[in-house]
């Protein structure tokens, strides 16, 4: 009964998710729509209907939502919805929902169907939550960061071409988009910190055998080391607009590959046995 | 039957910045150019109008025959000034760029540029400005004297017709303003950012305006520091010499650019240089100067440095002209009643020597008669019997060329005073006045515009001048 629950709030979330995609590109592309009400409250839906699914399929499975890279992953497109809420009025950045709900429904599909089919075994530790709970949420305002980057580099593009209507016109102002962008850089920036310290001092407690792990460790620092030095060059060396777009999407690519490992070499959430019962 | 006024020049319409640019005057060439244009042998008077959008000449032939002969000379004159005032080696190379109207087009025309019909923001309220200006310095010139003079003054009336009777300047609309609203879509807000305005001009003043009230604080940097701090007076705002502009520069965020300089104001390395001291924040031009002020390298080049000149507005000015073509057909209504206007009395003023003439040679000869008369057979008449008689004559003369007056002057409008000043003239052997090829109505309409109906006057050539919108090659 619990799992024909979680399942139908999952297929709601996701419907959600479509439901805004597709407003928000249609207008984005086409102009089609106003995104103004609709667009937000589809988010707001399907965020509020992915937090149920993730308590309700976490009781099913008896899994911590901190836990593994699936529950978490699923959290972190959630949480990401959320922190899209709170500042699409605070930046003027409603637009940004044509990136937020593509990536939080890929996020979702991602986290259920995408695993290796056996578990691996893993080292319990009280670190790891905390480590998993910091790195999902500045991931979640990271992938904010970077979607007000893509909106800022299509902006700028329109503007340098000087093609100053259709498109240009529903986006939000160019500057708006690079301070939302270095704000929500600044806002994730510490909480992926945490992460990268709670994960060095958990990774000495584990064997790095495999050289996927050894690699993840080093594409993590890497995308903590992109994002460090896009705030620094911005306020030290005046790195604003595109080149600091640039530099918040290439961490964001580092992100995404740490994640595709995690998901690959991590068992699908129905392989996964309980740790903490 | 109308003057034959030749309108020549070019706009945004039909021609880039660039070129536009090369014909653009200050107010101090103007005397020079007007100079040049009255002392060529075909042009009677002449106006230089040059502002961001549009150079035209609008010229007067004089008299050397035919309708189309003087025009055709002018225009000819017309076009040779312009290739000399920007040393263009041969006048093929302007042609493509250049239209010309004439006759009831050219004032047509001169009135629909007044009402800012012609305009890049459609009803903007500046044009009127420096259609006055180039008014005034064309007076000051001596290449305004009369019938061309009167052609201009009644645009005025007609642009103030049009603002006050239609809604085209409502909610005014400037490039200036249209400027704004682009600085906007940059920047989001105005209220935390700083405007630089360099120049002090006219242009300056409509940003200030614009701005006043959105931006942080606006500053001003001009080649006359006087002048600067007399506009910054006005808007509160801060004045600097232009010798200060890159520090101006590193403090601004919106720079609006409209001096009269021939040359670059703001060159790609100042703003390199300026761009390392503002660590990369936006820097937005808006570059409302012809020639342009603000190298467009900048654009292509600079990260975060964005240059757009009057051109790159037009596709702003096109969405605000939507919400304005409403108000186009009434605003035409006005100027096209007010051409109708302008013919009659352009016609009657064909007419007019004819009547003079008329009245001048009955009443001579009626006084010299009387004279005759009072030599001889009246002699003993006394000085109070003598007044009464002249002004029987005076009576007599007027009450006799009543109806021939009457008739002249109503015919004036119609097609068939041409044939009834002919036949005055043939009758009473009156001197010849106005040639009369002028006396021919012309051409068919322009495309912009739904003139009344012209009728042929019977017997008469077909038009003969073409005239259109669209660019004309060179004579």
């Amino acid at each position: 009964m619990n799992e024909t629950v979680a399942d139908g709030l999952f297929y709601l979330t996701a419907s959600a998710y479509v439901a805004a995609s597709v407003l928000f590109l249609r207008f984005l592309a086409r102009g089609k729509g106003d995104v103004g009400a609709l667009g937000p409250r589809l988010v707001a839906l399907g965020a509020v209907l992915h937090a149920a699914h993730i308590v309700v399929a976490s009781l099913v499975l008896h899994v911590c939502p901190v836990e593994g890279i699936h529950f978490p992953m699923s959290v972190a497109s959630m949480s990401m919805c959320v922190a899209y809420l709170f500042a699409r009025q605070r930046f003027n950045i409603e637009v940004a929902g044509a990136f937020v709900a593509p990536l939080a429904l890929t996020s979702l599909f991602a986290s259920r169907f995408v695993g290796a089919a056996e578990p691996s075994v893993r080292v319990k530790s009280a670190i790891l939550p905390f480590h998993v709970t910091t790195n999902l949420f500045g991931v979640a305002l990271f992938t904010l960061a970077s979607s007000a980057a893509a909106l800022y580099l299509i902006q700028e593009h329109l503007l340098k071409k000087k093609r100053i209507d259709g498109m240009f016109r529903r986006l939000p102002p160019l500057d708006v988009l690079d301070r939302a962008e270095h704000r929500l850089l600044l806002a994730g920036f510490p909480l992926l910190t945490i992460g990268i310290i709670t994960g060095t001092l958990w990774a000495r407690r584990v064997e790095m055998g495999s050289p996927s792990d050894v690699l993840r460790a080093v594409l993590g620092y890497v995308t903590w080391l992109v994002i460090a030095a896009v705030l620094f060059l911005r306020s030290a060396a005046g790195w604003r607009g595109r080149r600091a777009a640039y530099g918040t999407i290439t961490g964001f690519g580092f992100a995404v590959v740490i994640l595709v490992f995690y998901l690959l070499r991590s068992p699908a959430p129905g392989t996964v046995t309980a740790m903490y019962p | 039957m109308t003057l034959p006024i030749v309108v020549i020049g070019l706009s945004h319409k039909t021609a880039p910045v660039e070129v536009r640019e090369r014909f653009a005057s200050g107010t101090d060439v103007l005397p020079e150019i007007l100079a040049r244009l009255t002392a060529r042998a075909e042009i009677d008077e002449a106006m230089f109008l040059s502002t961001c959008n549009r150079v035209e000449v609008v010229g007067l032939p004089k008299f050397t025959g035919s309708f189309e002969e003087a025009t055709l000379s002018a225009s000819h004159a017309i076009r040779d000034t312009l290739r000399e005032h920007i040393g263009a080696p041969s006048v093929e190379e302007l042609g493509s760029y250049l239209y010309e109207r004439t006759g009831e087009h050219a004032v047509r025309h001169v009135f629909r540029v007044a009402a800012s019909l012609e305009s890049m923001v459609l009803g903007e309220p500046q044009i009127l400005g420096q259609v006055k200006d180039a008014y005034d310095a064309a007076v000051a010139a001596g290449a305004l004297r009369s019938h061309l003079s009167r052609c201009v003054s009644r645009a005025f009336t007609v642009a103030k017709r049009v603002r006050t009777e239609t809604q085209l300047g409502a909610g005014t609309v400037s490039i200036s303003s249209v400027a704004v609203d682009l600085a906007k879509r940059i920047f989001g807000d105005l209220r935390d950012r700083t405007v630089l305005l360099v120049g002090a001009g006219e242009m300056a003043e409509a940003a200030a305006k614009s701005l006043g009230q959105q931006a942080k604080g606006i500053r001003i940097c001009n080649r006359s520091f006087e002048r600067a701090a007399n506009l910054a007076t006005q808007f509160n705002a801060t004045a600097a010499p232009i010798e200060q502009l890159e520090s101006e520069l590193v403090l601004s965020d919106v720079v609006v650019a409209s001096t009269s300089s021939k040359t670059f104001v703001i060159t790609r390395d100042l703003v390199k240089r300026v761009m390392k001291q503002r660590k990369g924040r936006t820097l937005f031009f808006i570059d409302i100067a012809v020639p342009r002020n603000v190298d467009p390298e900048i654009h292509e080049r600079i990260d975060n440095a964005y240059v757009y000149d009057v051109d790159d507005l037009q596709h702003e000015v096109a969405e605000n002209m939507k919400s304005r073509l409403q108000e186009v057909a009434a605003a035409e209504k006005i100027v096209e009643g007010e051409v109708l206007q302008w013919l009659q009395w352009a016609r009657s003023r064909n007419v007019s020597p004819t009547i003079v003439a008329l009245r001048a040679k009955t009443k001579g000869v009626l006084l010299a008669e009387l004279e005759r008369s009072l030599g001889s057979r009246l002699k003993h008449l006394g000085e109070a019997d003598r007044a009464a008689l002249v002004q029987m004559i005076e009576s007599a003369t007027n009450k006799l060329l009543h109806a021939p007056t009457t008739r002249l002057k109503q015919a004036a409008g119609e097609s068939s005073g041409t044939d009834l000043v002919r036949a005055a003239q043939v009758l009473f052997e009156l001197p010849s006045v106005p040639p009369p090829d002028l006396l021919q109505p012309t051409i068919p309409p322009p495309p912009e515009a739904s003139p009344p109906p012209v009728i042929a006057a019977p017997g008469l050539p077909s038009p003969v001048v073409e005239e259109s919108e669209e660019r004309l090659s060179p004579p």
